[in-house]
């Protein structure tokens, strides 16, 4: 492991790649602070930039994209109330009353610590899960390839939330039904091209990463008319002072120390995120506080700020693991970073730290040089950086759709995937307003391919039999696990349903035993 | 009758998996290979199957829910005028490349872009396009190095 460390650590410190880090956080930060755009986003808006990058750079240059937008997300959530991504709007629970009390210098400082503290425990953690983790999944086969990507789809759908998971199966099916478009590469047969030849090589990872997110939400903002909304006017002079007392630090130690080991954990299930661990930990921090120091929450609490922001950068940092170990991302943002990699020819997976160590632990350790860039850098700079959320909306927008577009335009050089585009944008827009969920149409869609692969080598080596599933006690005991987390949300909203019907009949039938 | 949301989503996905499984039953295969435990066709009409149940599923408990009419699409309050505007802009800029090239379809497009958005200031439309698309324009071509088409109508006038 020490070989890998320093591996990771000669790559991570080139000083190209030191510079991916800092330009990363900065653009994200920025792109993070714009409302509507979030962490997804702001890595697809990168993917272009890192093509003509070495894979070690990329995922450096995408990694702090993502830590920047989470931490760009949270400001404008302080100074603002304007959350930029889901995983924020915890934040603004107590960020922004504290801002309001000329006290938002403090909550960014306090913001911007918890969130280091979060991402370093988050990357500590991971620096020893991630290779044992690996090193268990080196023995893995196809079957058991298989019975892990339908792992992954599942419990995308089963953490969708709830009244979501059917909506988020459907999304699943439609990601795996795009990715079936063009050259079928086991038989090289042609397929859903309806003749056409700029389908061939099917539907490009980076086109409907762009379109889905990028574009739609960009496009959303004009559809719901936020481009006519005022610059956000912030009074930078009336930040306050950034330092924390001796006393304030105490208070939150113990939530930080918490919620970061919390927020991991969360991170590392696939489909739960960064949202969901801020969400709970501030709930937990909650319950935990004392009935006095309840009624401070929601009124500019330090503990209710730094739970949610140590919480979302550790689980940022967790949901690295099943990404980098098993090749199941934990977000929606990870299934971009695994789009990139998979684009890049480097399988994650087990052999992800024997083919490409330096690919693995430079991720690893650029993470906290990426949350070190945060403290040091960008939170000295806010004052500058959200000077850019001056530009008037009307400039702002049409600048980031030229980005989306061209983007993947300099990639093919070719005016069909534009249209495409714009097609794809428009399915996504009328989906969003059906609230379907985007995320596992994408997750669907990357791991389609590697699924089918594994999927024909399986039923080909079993002679055309599925007891592959239950042949290995390993292959079984994943699908089983699959099978649990599908059925379990459904199961669940079934009895809640016949216990809502049961309610609302209880005082009929009352009635009706009154009466006789 | 009005449609909820979900039954809309479940309706539109059963139609297309209805279609997708069609078109995947059409798939062309080499000869023998529909004796294969495995071909081009086995996934996609596995997930026509799948689809075509779980929106049947959809669609099902979203019309046996009691709050089935709480939940449907309203349009109003959203600029769906501008949004078409704007994708068809985009569009237009797809086209646009095609025959007057990068540096003035990039230009055109945002111009049209800020106007589109309530940009009225002469200064601040063209400040705010053309020296942009000149810019990108070099680091493109001058600094990356990467060759940009000048266009199909360019061409052609330069050419006569």
């Amino acid at each position: 492991m020490l070989d890998g460390i320093f591996t990771g650590l000669a790559t991570a410190v080139m000083p190209f790649n030191l510079m991916m880090v800092v330009v990363g956080c900065f653009a994200g930060t920025f792109i993070g602070m714009l409302p509507g755009l979030g962490p997804i986003s702001a890595v697809a808006l990168m993917i272009p930039v890192t093509y003509g990058l070495d894979p070690s750079s990329g995922i450096i240059l995408m990694a702090g994209v993502y830590y920047g937008a989470v931490f760009g997300g949270s400001t404008s959530s302080i100074l603002i109330n304007a959350p930029g991504c889901a995983s924020t709007v915890v934040t603004a629970f107590d960020g922004y009353p504290m801002a309001q009390k000329n006290q938002a210098g403090k909550a960014l400082a306090l913001a911007a610590w918890s969130s280091f503290t979060g991402g370093t425990v988050g990357a500590i953690i991971l620096l020893f899960a991630a290779p044992a983790l690996a090193s268990v999944s080196l023995s893995f086969q196809s079957s058991d390839y298989f019975a892990l990507m339908l792992l992954g789809l599942t419990a995308v759908a089963a953490f969708s939330g709830k009244g979501q998971v059917l909506k988020a199966l459907i999304m699943t099916i439609f990601g795996l039904m795009i990715a079936t478009v063009g050259t079928d590469v086991m038989s090289g047969a042609t397929r859903f091209t309806f003749g056409s030849i700029d389908l061939i090589d099917g539907v490009s990872f980076l086109l409907l990463a762009m379109a889905t997110f990028a574009l739609t939400e960009v496009v959303m903002t004009i559809m719901r008319g936020q481009h006519k909304e005022k610059e956000a006017k912030m009074d930078m002079a009336a930040l306050g002072s950034m330092k924390l007392s001796r006393e304030e630090i105490l208070e939150v130690a113990p939530t930080v120390a918490r919620s970061s080991v919390f927020g991991f954990i969360v991170g590392v299930l696939p489909g739960a995120g960064a949202t969901i661990a801020s969400f709970l930990a501030y709930g937990l921090e909650r319950n935990l506080a004392s009935a006095k120091q309840k009624l401070q929450f929601g009124k500019g609490a330090l503990r209710g700020l730094a739970a949610p922001e140590s919480a979302n950068n550790a689980a940022s940092t967790g949901s690295f693991v099943p990404l980098l170990t098993l090749g199941i991302p934990g977000s929606g943002t990870t299934a971009i970073m695994l789009g990139a990699l998979i684009a890049y020819g480097i399988q994650p997976g087990p052999r992800l730290f024997v083919d490409n160590p330096d690919v693995f632990w430079s991720v690893i350790i650029s993470m906290y040089f990426g949350n070190l860039v945060l403290l040091v850098l960008n939170l000295p700079l806010i004052p500058y950086i959200s000077r850019l959320l001056a530009i008037p909306r009307p400039i702002l927008i049409p600048l980031i759709l030229f980005f989306s577009v061209t983007g993947v335009y300099l990639v093919s050089f070719n005016t069909f995937d534009i249209q495409m585009m714009v097609v794809i944008t428009v399915i996504a827009l009328l989906l969003k307003l059906l609230e379907f969920p985007m995320a596992p149409m994408l997750l669907g869609f990357i791991l389609g391919g590697i699924m089918e692969k594994n999927l024909s080598r399986s039923l080909t080596l079993s002679d055309g039999s599925f007891s592959f599933l239950w042949d290995r006690p390993l292959t079984l005991s994943i699908t089983l696990i699959a099978v649990v987390l599908m059925l379990l949300p459904l199961v669940r909203s079934l009895l809640e349903r016949r216990g809502k019907t049961r309610q609302a009949n209880g005082p009929e039938v009352a009635v009706m035993e009154g009466e006789g | 009758m009005t449609l909820n949301k979900d039954q809309i989503g479940g309706l539109i996905f059963l139609c297309l998996s209805l279609t997708y499984g069609y078109y995947a039953g059409q798939v062309d295969m080499l000869p023998g290979d529909e004796f294969e435990p495995f071909n081009a066709r086995s996934l996609p009409l596995a997930l026509a199957t799948l689809g075509a149940l779980i929106s049947a599923l959809l669609l099902t408990t979203s019309s046996l829910g009691k709050d089935r009419n709480d939940d449907t699409l309203s349009l109003a309050g959203f600029d769906l005028l501008l949004t078409g505007k704007m994708l068809g802009l985009i569009v237009l800029f797809g086209l646009a490349l095609h025959w007057i090239g990068f540096l003035l379809s990039t230009a055109l497009f945002l111009l049209a872009g800020y106007w589109l958005l309530g940009e009225r200031r002469p200064k601040m439309l063209l400040l705010s396009s053309v020296p942009f698309a000149i810019g990108i324009w070099f680091v493109l071509t001058q600094l990356l190095d990467i060759y940009l088409a000048p266009g199909q109508l360019i061409t052609l006038l330069m050419g006569a």
